[in-house]
């Protein structure tokens, strides 16, 4: 079969999850490095003389059979990885996979939950600014969104849960934990509200949106449409609304990914970053290195997705 | 003399001999003017912090006098829950972000530029090399990585904001590679070769300092802008800056617990603070985008 006879969109796929794979290889790698250049090595950890000598840690090291050098150490653990293993977490001594696994789902309802919150914000501001221009309304909007993109998002949440489940109590006041719960899930909308609200990512979505937009509606084709008298939205929509959107999204998960870990911490929800904060603070490496490593999955991922938005879109990319 | 030209979108390079602050639309004066503003009042209160020129004692506990309101005699701003004067204490929390955030900034700008022509300037297989790695570190949320980083080293904010400074050079490596492409496209830096110039010189002050000179500056404030949010974030969390040192974010943490009881000003008053320091960094670095880069959907 010709190459050329393969349609481009799996083409584009195919070489996509290429590149996937390998900047998840070089993920791995950093993870790994950081680990590796922490003061102090497990294996003195496992002694109990306080100051062992040298040969007492590769006495230690030989008995777990653990490789000497980096690169013999690198690829013990990758391998591990790749067959799903990412150790055990040194706290709770449970396995670090399925765990990660089972808190990165509220994550993700989480983030994705608050990323279409923050799209339908944005939109419509977006949208009538590079429609209309300039008018008092969508300046005041944009003036509006950089300020709740400025505000601390600790604050904003403290602030939503006093005055929403405190003072009127409009949703039940339970922690993310107690999910069985009557009408628990309307507790999961406040964090979202939270996160989509004050991830600090509305003004610059506004922005990107509006920026596009308006760049293609001034496009010679668009002015064609214009001019024939067809219907200059369903000409516009592809270059100058879907792929920005798909764009703005894929670039903005790993921030929300970043704000959760704040969001949860303050709704005390049982998420990925809650799991990676209490990490960091108890020096639970396994953990925080498979929450690095997923994270950065998820983020590889959504690029996937909007690469391959872009060339269906677009034919044109899958010939670069 | 060297004339500076300022870049336009259009197709057909379009110079305008009029100043920037003539050409910019009024609302981004505004942005421009508030932002200066806040930046001056950081500067101000960062080196009256500094030298310990302070309206009161910032750890000085008063039992009697427990989240104070606003303008209570002595305690313009009030005080904490500790009875500290929250004023002094806004004014030394400064302290917590701005050397760490120069550090960031710093480290972004040097280091983005040097990938950016790498990326640019040499292209070819550097251009393939820094694109990959520009991925790469765009593949870790931030705050994941400096969360690892504090499980692995310690909490300190100047490993913190290395790694801040080392994740935010990706997006000026990418602007400066774009711009070194546009001013491919128009025959520029060509033409600087036709005069014999070295290639230092044509990248040190054709390229940087002619043309990416504001692009740095407005990135540099949004560098910062950045950096606050993460020490302030950070220090919530309780891995920056411990009581009693005091910095916004622990206010809001410290303040906070005092919320359901109706106690909103001592966490409040931090957290205007981080608002219109954050906000005024990003309007003025986004007021000077639309006036001197021409961004502004038109």
């Amino acid at each position: 079969m010709k190459l050329s006879a393969i349609k481009p969109i799996s083409r584009v796929i195919v070489r996509e999850l290429g590149t996937s794979a390998l900047l998840l290889f070089g993920v791995s790698i950093v993870v790994f490095a950081i680990i590796y250049l922490a003061p102090g090595d497990p294996f003195s950890a496992m002694l109990e003389d306080p100051s062992p000598g040298a040969n007492a840690a590769s006495g230690i090291q030989q008995a777990v059979s653990v490789p000497r050098s980096w690169y013999g150490q690198y690829f013990t653990w990758f391998s591990k990885v790749l067959q799903g293993d990412l150790g055990t977490s040194t706290r709770t001594g449970l396995p670090v996979l399925p765990e990660v696994v089972r808190v990165g789902i509220n994550t993700l309802y989480l983030t994705f939950g608050s990323l279409i919150l923050t799209l339908l914000i944005a939109v419509p501001i977006a949208v009538h600014a590079a429609a209309r221009g300039d008018t008092a309304g969508n300046t005041a909007a944009t003036i509006v969104a950089y300020i709740l993109s400025a505000v601390p998002v600790f604050w904003f949440g403290y602030i939503v849960v006093y005055i929403f489940i405190h003072k009127f109590g409009m949703f039940p006041l339970i922690s993310g934990t107690a999910v069985n719960q009557e009408h628990a899930w309307l507790y999961f909308l406040v964090p979202i509200f939270v996160l989509g609200v004050a991830s600090g990512t509305l003004s610059e979505m506004i922005r990107h949106l509006r920026e596009e937009l308006s760049r293609v509606l001034a496009d010679d084709y668009i002015r064609t449409a214009r001019a024939k008298g067809a219907a200059v939205w369903r000409h516009a929509i592809k270059e100058g609304f879907l792929i920005p959107v798909t764009e703005i999204m894929s670039a903005k998960i790993p921030f929300l990914i970043g704000g959760a870990v704040i969001v949860e911490q303050v709704f005390n929800w049982p998420g990925m970053g809650r799991m990676a904060w209490q990490a960091a603070q108890d020096r639970d490496f396994p953990v925080i290195m498979g929450i690095a490593l997923l994270a950065a999955a998820i983020v590889r991922f959504g690029n996937l997705v909007q690469r391959i938005v872009f060339t269906a879109v677009n034919p044109r990319a899958s010939k670069e | 003399m060297a004339r500076r030209y300022t870049q336009t979108p259009g197709p057909i390079g379009e110079f305008s001999e009029l100043p920037p602050w003539q050409r910019a639309a009024p609302l981004d004066l505004v942005y421009i003017g508030y932002g200066l503003l806040v930046v001056a009042m950081v500067l101000l209160s960062y080196v009256l912090g500094a030298c310990g020129w302070l309206p009161d004692d910032p750890q000085q506990m008063n039992i009697g006098l427990l989240n104070a309101p606003p303008f209570t005699p002595g305690h313009i701003l009030g005080t904490d829950f500790l009875g500290r004067d929250l004023q002094a204490r806004l004014i030394l929390g400064i302290q917590a972000y701005f050397l760490p955030g120069l550090l960031a900034v710093a480290i972004s700008i040097v280091g983005g530029s040097m990938l950016g022509i790498l990326a640019g300037y040499r292209g070819g297989w550097f251009d393939t090399v820094v694109t990959y790695f520009n991925n790469l570190l765009d593949s870790f949320p931030r705050l994941v990585l400096i969360l690892l980083v504090i499980a692995v080293f310690k909490p300190d904010i100047y490993y913190i904001m290395v790694v801040v400074g080392i994740t935010g050079m990706p997006v000026i490596a990418n602007l400066i590679a774009g711009k070194i492409s546009f001013l491919r496209q128009k025959n520029f830096i060509e033409a600087a070769h036709a005069l014999g110039l070295p290639a230092h010189t044509v990248i040190l002050k054709h390229i940087l300092w002619y043309n990416c000179r504001a692009l740095l500056v407005i990135q540099a404030t949004l560098g910062m802008a950045e950096a606050i949010l993460i020490e302030t974030s950070l220090s919530y969390l309780g891995f920056g800056v411990q009581e009693p040192t005091p910095s916004w974010g622990n206010m809001v943490q410290a303040g906070a617990n005092y919320f359901l009881q109706g106690n909103f000003w001592p966490s409040t008053a931090p957290a205007l603070a981080i608002l219109a320091t954050i906000l005024g960094f990003q309007l003025l670095g986004d007021g000077l985008n639309n006036a001197l880069e021409h961004k502004r959907g038109e």
